[in-house]
């Protein structure tokens, strides 16, 4: 059994209960009708058909938001600027997941993201090109985004993010 | 200007992964029973007003103060229900708190309680139930659902915590092993504390670092457990306060704020927070409660305190952001004993979120015990007299921070 998938119980002073009855049961929750407003993020839909990356601003105070928002938070108005984007960011925060197979049972190590695009102030969850070795994944590591061959209008037309070279020396969040 | 509020006693039921001999209701009536204990000159029919909560949907069973209300002592007396998810039990004791504080005729002496049973249900789709009307709008995005949980697979409060702990780690240069030194203080701690879930006296910070991974870079050593608890508090008036115990201990300041949410955000449109170790919301809360205190210098002033830590490099994070120690400088005073049960500024002397996490009744075992430990009466007690503690909850959507700070005295309001 590999490091990973093992789990080793840790000891600790357990005291005994009694058992009283225990009645299994299951609950069928019915299904939902989550209602939400995505009208806001069509301008973005069309435009990454067109491979091209628009964030929404906020006129009041600024904050670039991608993907867009309804309401900014800090002003309570509502964005209404679109600005392009550059196709380069930096990784914002990071963690790696350790994912079990269903079928193999093999444990897969998968860095996720939290990327932010430069140009806009959000981040958002995303994924790092699967080529990339997890230990290399880094706080402010730069990024590239990597186009899906079919565009369909939607976020999956960012496959996945590559990383890019970081020549500026000075840069505060450099990897040690 | 409310009325000055004191907490008379607190008390606890005993946790453990499986309180197989208990229903939810008699978990209850345990906790009420301890902390009743603690306050002999008054009986359950003293009471005035009840307020609890807990954790929707976690146990599988919805209002559950209405058919625990005989347990509780709360028949034909008023009831209210508060929930906020990882904080419950701090905004618990925060409507406790306020509704003696209001003067309303007739409501003196209130009682808080908050309780969680998980061993009962099925904590993965309580979570779900939360989010998943926010993950279902990046599905309409097109990102389909299987990709969605690749993404949140690192999910739920450890995957939130795990980004939480990657930025600190990078900022404050902390290592892994100063997050595993934090684990083996919280565990020794609850070894010596009576209703402690994960006693373990004899714990190695080897012995943490031994364990596998769950989400980088929190491994299956530091992670708390999921308890079966409940937690009750008494509040009441300065007058009445002191017939009931020989030292009440004044609630001289509370906070309850939120933030921006975090990662995921609303209608998934990503999160402002870049920095998810940053934590605007609990500097702008213990701003408000020392403020109200009357505390100018909390890192001299605050003898105890009980932060809400699931994970060790939150601990190291919320002492930081309370105001109690300099940016970057905690996982120092781990280390040389600053926050020992000896030490100039003990910390989680109940072992903490860490060692004991009935997710309702977490939030309100922080200001309980750092209320208990000003009165002495304390399981794990400190062995200085302690003078002014604070208790602080943190959940939500990874955004509400609730605090409560405490004193021997009533504030001081002109400093």
């Amino acid at each position: 059994m590999s490091k990973l998938t093992r789990r080793k119980s840790m000891e600790y002073i357990k005291k005994e209960y009694v058992r009283t009855r225990t009645m299994p049961a299951s609950w069928y929750l019915s299904s939902y009708k989550f209602k939400y407003n995505i009208t806001h993020m069509e301008p973005m839909r069309e435009k990454l058909k067109q491979k091209k990356l628009v964030g929404l601003q906020c006129s009041s105070c600024n904050r670039v938001f991608f993907p867009p928002r309804i309401v900014c938070g800090k002003c309570m108005v509502k964005p209404d600027r679109w600005v392009d984007l550059r196709e380069t960011g930096r990784v914002a925060t990071f963690t790696i997941a350790y994912i079990k197979d269903p079928e193999t049972g093999e444990v897969q190590e998968r860095p996720i993201v939290c990327a932010q695009l430069d140009g806009s102030d959000t981040s958002y969850p995303t994924q790092l090109n699967p080529d990339i070795e997890f230990k290399d994944t880094y706080v402010g590591m730069p990024i590239k985004v990597h186009w899906a061959e079919n565009s369909e209008g939607g976020l999956m037309d960012i496959q996945y993010y590559d990383v890019t070279e970081d020549k500026a020396q000075d840069l505060e969040l450099r990897k040690d | 200007m409310g009325r000055q509020v004191c907490i008379a006693s607190a008390g606890f039921s005993e946790h453990a992964s499986k309180r197989s001999d208990v229903s939810m209701p008699e978990l209850v009536s345990e906790a009420i029973k301890d902390c009743l204990k603690n306050a002999p000159s008054i009986e359950i029919n003293d009471i005035d007003m009840f307020v609890n909560g807990n954790m929707p949907a976690f146990e599988g069973a919805n209002i559950p103060e209405l058919w625990m209300t005989d347990w509780m002592g709360a028949r034909n007396k008023p009831l209210m229900r508060v929930t906020t998810g990882g904080t419950t039990g701090g905004s618990v004791a925060i409507a406790g708190y306020y509704s003696v504080a209001s003067g309303l005729p007739g409501v003196d002496t209130v009682l808080a309680i908050a309780f969680e049973q998980q061993s009962q249900g099925d904590t993965a789709t309580g979570l779900a139930s939360v989010a998943y009307g926010e993950i279902s709008v990046l599905n309409s995005l097109g990102i389909p659902y299987d990709q969605l949980t690749l993404l949140f697979s690192a999910g739920a409060a450890i995957g939130v915590a795990s980004y939480q702990a990657t930025n600190y780690m990078r900022k404050s240069k902390t290592t892994e092993e100063d997050l595993a030194r934090v684990v083996v203080q919280n565990r020794h701690n609850a070894a010596k504390t009576w209703w402690a879930h994960l006693k373990m006296p004899n714990l190695t910070i080897e012995e943490v670092l031994d364990t596998p991974y769950i989400s980088y870079p929190l491994r299956y050593g530091m992670v708390c457990p999921a308890s079966d608890g409940a937690c009750a508090m008494l509040f009441t008036t300065e007058e009445k306060a002191k017939d009931m115990c020989d030292i009440p201990v004044y609630v001289n300041g509370v906070g309850s704020i939120a933030t921006e949410t975090g990662i995921l955000g609303y209608c998934g449109s990503g999160s402002g927070q870049l920095d998810p170790s940053e934590q605007l919301g609990a500097q702008k809360t213990s701003d408000v409660a020392f403020q109200q205190a009357g505390i100018s210098f909390p890192r001299k002033e605050i003898d105890y305190a009980e932060v809400y830590s699931p994970f060790p490099n939150q601990e190291l994070m919320w002492v930081e952001k309370l105001g109690l120690f300099e940016e970057n400088t905690a996982s120092e005073m781990y280390e040389t004993g600053v926050t020992a049960l000896n030490g100039e500024l003990p910390i989680n002397c109940s072992g903490g979120v860490n060692s004991t996490n009935a997710i309702g009744a977490s939030a309100m075992e922080r200001p309980a015990v750092a209320a208990l430990q000003i009165m002495g009466k304390a399981s794990n007690q400190v062995p200085e007299t302690v003078h002014t503690s604070l208790g602080h909850g943190w959940g939500g959507y990874i955004n509400l921070i609730t605090m409560m700070v405490m004193a021997d005295e009533p504030a001081r309001k002109f400093k």
